[in-house]
């Protein structure tokens, strides 16, 4: 059989294929138009793409908010685009790199730092009034304020910010003789407490553990540690404070028997999702968890008995002390609509009013970012609800949080604290070995970058 | 010429693919490599850096590579050793083969990321089957995935279950082998180890090169299970060449950096590849 082709037969087929690639690689652009074309609006609002990693019980929360965004705008109309959590990175990348990234970016990931010197962020202290930035600089507390910060530039801002405390059950603290009115007030007598709540099957194996602490950059700052100088801009890995909580953490796990504590760790169901967090079965007497579990709390064990606590601090160390993890709300360089993401930031955040983003906080049980926040009526009543959630407060306005360092290698040095700190707690190497070789990759690391003529 | 034509015209769209997606890229990481870049802001001439920190600088390239080989040396001869054990078992002429070979093939065609998931709660060193199959008979078991040492071992057995795949180009050529080969060697007096390994092994060896080949060039680009099952832990055991390469490419933002270790993930590949190919004419047989 012989195909018989004009020229007008090849060229159409050409427009056919230029006509799909054109409709394929348009993105949001195309799919606006499209819709436009489709139905048009008397009064067209300006879309503004929100890409946010928001899913299960958080995401008809996170609609609310960008309804009552909506509802109370006649210019914008924030259009929430759902990312996957564990891609969203690269596909924000991916956009930034397109030319085509959204208007609003949710920012999980400790990479502030980098993505500012990265470029692919727009600052956005430029974009407050002079009236927001004096709000924003006095009446906020000092985490959210803080932090998001790059080379004089606020690049992310803070939206909410994960701290730790003690849930406890005080069930198993009165089954075990243990007071739970009394909770222990220093780590050291926490850790016997723990010791006291563990239980064991007739194989020796773990069944209940009444406390374990793993993790240096959750314990460091009760320690007085931390991993970065703010004064003197300096990341502080080998520091006496770092290794007195990470000596703790080592023989606390070596006393309780690691290869024991991995077993039964193994046996818990997954502590992503809210349902199986591993408290609510009684695996653990006492965890050091989130804020965010309060809500968790009330919607899957609501008649289950807890209490928080803040972490005792060890002889010598700091109270309320936590690491705090923040997510922020970015506007990526080239955004085609920053005005009215910023618009939605600024409602989202409350800067121009602190009470109605309080209710926001409220639903989602996040912390409040600023005392107005805290004493509006809406947190009010959620703290009335939830007394538990007091404690998380009142880590919001402690001096005594340490976040991520503000350099532009901060998903570099927190991948290799993860891992020298995974080498001490399983006992490979000393706490001493671990944070000397912590140092001297980062500090390889540092030098690469300088190098190769990167902002130090 | 015009016939010529309309033959490109249909297939400009694969050229035009292949171009931009595949020859462009692959070029540009060449120059990418000489660079840093962050894949936002233009590339910025660094010269040969970024090889000198591969070499001198940068330890855990060398653990990942060292992650890689090891997984390479136990993983490709076992992979070679159960695809024709499995192949030569479901050669043999028995009632229902067609069903045993469906069964055995599956697993090949199963997504490794849903594999992978499956593999984590069957590795669980509490609640897993493995370990309850181990307990049932007085053995306890290893910790598995969670343990440095067991870790690289737990990802070597876990590969063998999508062995399928190479077991039916094995099966396709034990059913090349001539007959009278075997007639012949029976005829001698051969035992079956002797068939063999004397006509069975030569004559299966252009296959078993091929698999090789293809084994070595997928276990050097390992990522997917690494990725969904350890994150490259515990301690690193697992952190593989590709995953480290994946996350200097998009975790640290150095696309660079990464393109210099893609170049010399082609080299080490290629070089392996051409040692293989040299080292055939000692070990492959071609009929005729």
């Amino acid at each position: 059989m012989k195909f018989q082709l004009s020229k007008a037969g090849v060229m159409g087929a050409a427009a056919i294929l230029a006509l799909g690639a054109a409709i394929t690689g348009c993105g949001q652009k195309s799919a606006a138009l499209l819709s436009v074309s489709a139905a048009p609006q008397a009064q067209p609002r300006i879309p503004v793409y929100y890409w946010h990693m928001w899913s299960a019980q958080w995401l008809p929360v996170m609609e609310h908010i960008v309804s009552e965004f909506n509802a109370s705008q006649t210019k914008y109309e924030v259009i929430a685009v759902q990312v996957p959590y564990g891609q969203a990175d690269t596909k924000f990348l991916l956009s930034a790199a397109g030319g085509d990234p959204p208007d609003v970016m949710a920012q999980w990931t400790q990479a502030i730092g980098s993505w500012g010197q990265a470029g692919v962020l727009e600052p956005l202290e430029t974009k407050m009034t002079p009236a927001e930035r004096q709000r924003f600089s006095h009446d906020t507390y000092p985490v959210f304020h803080d932090n998001g910060w790059y080379k004089g530039h606020l690049y992310g801002l803070p939206l909410a910010v994960d701290v730790y405390a003690c849930y406890y059950r005080p069930d198993q603290f009165r089954q075990a003789g243990l007071d739970p009115d009394r909770f222990p007030d220093t780590l050291e007598a926490l850790t016997d407490a723990g010791n006291r709540l563990n239980q064991v099957d007739t194989d020796g194996r773990y069944t209940r553990l009444g406390f374990l602490p793993q993790g240096l950059t959750r314990y460091a700052p009760a320690f007085g540690g931390g991993f970065y100088d703010p004064r003197a801009d300096r990341v502080l890995l080998d520091t006496p404070a770092n290794k007195r909580a990470l000596d703790y953490l080592t023989q606390t796990g070596n006393r309780l028997g690691m290869e024991r504590v991995r077993r039964f760790s193994a046996g818990l169901k997954s502590e992503n999702n809210g349902a199986d967090w591993p408290f609510i079965d009684g695996s653990f007497t006492v965890t050091l968890d989130g804020e965010w579990r309060v809500m968790q709390l009330a919607q899957f064990a609501p008649e289950m008995e807890y209490r928080v606590a803040p972490l005792p601090p060890p002889r010598g160390g700091k109270p309320l002390a936590s690491f705090a993890s923040i997510d922020y709300l970015t506007i990526p360089a080239g955004a085609k609509h920053s005005e009215g993401a910023w618009e939605f930031i600024k409602f989202w955040a409350g800067i121009d009013n602190p009470e109605r983003a309080g209710a926001f906080n409220a639903s989602f049980g996040w912390l409040p970012s600023s005392p107005r926040m805290t004493n509006s009526p809406a947190y009010q009543a959620y703290l009335h609800k939830y007394p538990q959630y007091h404690t998380f407060v009142q880590l919001a306005a402690s001096p005594n949080l340490v976040t991520t360092p503000p350099v532009p290698y901060q998903q570099f040095l927190m991948d290799r604290i993860q891992s020298r700190d995974e080498l001490a707690e399983r006992g490979s190497v000393t706490p001493k070995e671990a944070l000397a070789q912590l140092e001297l990759e980062t500090g390889r690391e540092r030098s690469r970058r300088k190098d190769l003529g990167y902002d130090q | 010429m015009k016939k010529g034509l309309v033959g490109y015209a249909f297939i400009s769209p694969w050229i035009l693919g292949f171009l931009m997606f595949t020859a462009f890229p692959f070029l540009s990481s060449i120059a990418l490599s000489f660079t840093r870049y962050n894949i936002v802001t233009p590339p910025v001439w660094v010269g040969g850096a970024n090889y000198r920190t591969l070499a001198h600088g940068d330890p855990l390239f060398w653990t990942s590579l060292g992650v890689t080989v090891k997984f390479a040396v136990l993983a490709v001869p076992l992979g070679v050793i159960a695809g024709v054990g499995l192949a030569l078992l479901l050669n043999l002429d028995i009632r229902g083969i067609s069903l045993y070979r469906t069964i055995f093939f599956i697993p090949s065609i199963l997504p490794s990321v849903a594999t992978s998931v499956v593999f984590l709660w069957l590795l669980n060193p509490e609640i897993g089957l493995v370990n309850r199959l181990l307990r049932a008979v007085g053995i306890a078991g290893p910790e598995w995935l969670q343990s440095p040492q067991w870790a690289l071992p737990s990802l070597v057995l876990m590969s063998l279950w999508a062995v399928g795949g190479s077991m039916v180009i094995y099966l396709a050529g034990l059913k090349d082998i001539p007959v009278y080969l075997y007639e012949a060697a029976l005829i001698d007096g051969a035992t079956a180890w002797q068939r063999l390994r004397h006509v069975t092994l030569p004559m299966l060896s252009p296959v078993i090169f091929f698999n090789v080949i293809m084994g070595v060039i997928g276990v050097f680009q390992y990522f997917t299970e690494a990725f969904i099952m350890t994150q490259g832990g515990p301690e690193d055991s697992t952190h593989f060449y590709a995953l480290y390469l994946f996350e200097r490419a998009w975790h640290y933002l150095d696309m660079g950096y990464a393109s210099a270790m893609g170049w010399v993930l082609f080299l080490i590949i290629m070089s392996i590849t051409g040692l293989l190919f040299w080292s055939q004419r000692r070990w492959v047989h071609y009929e005729g």
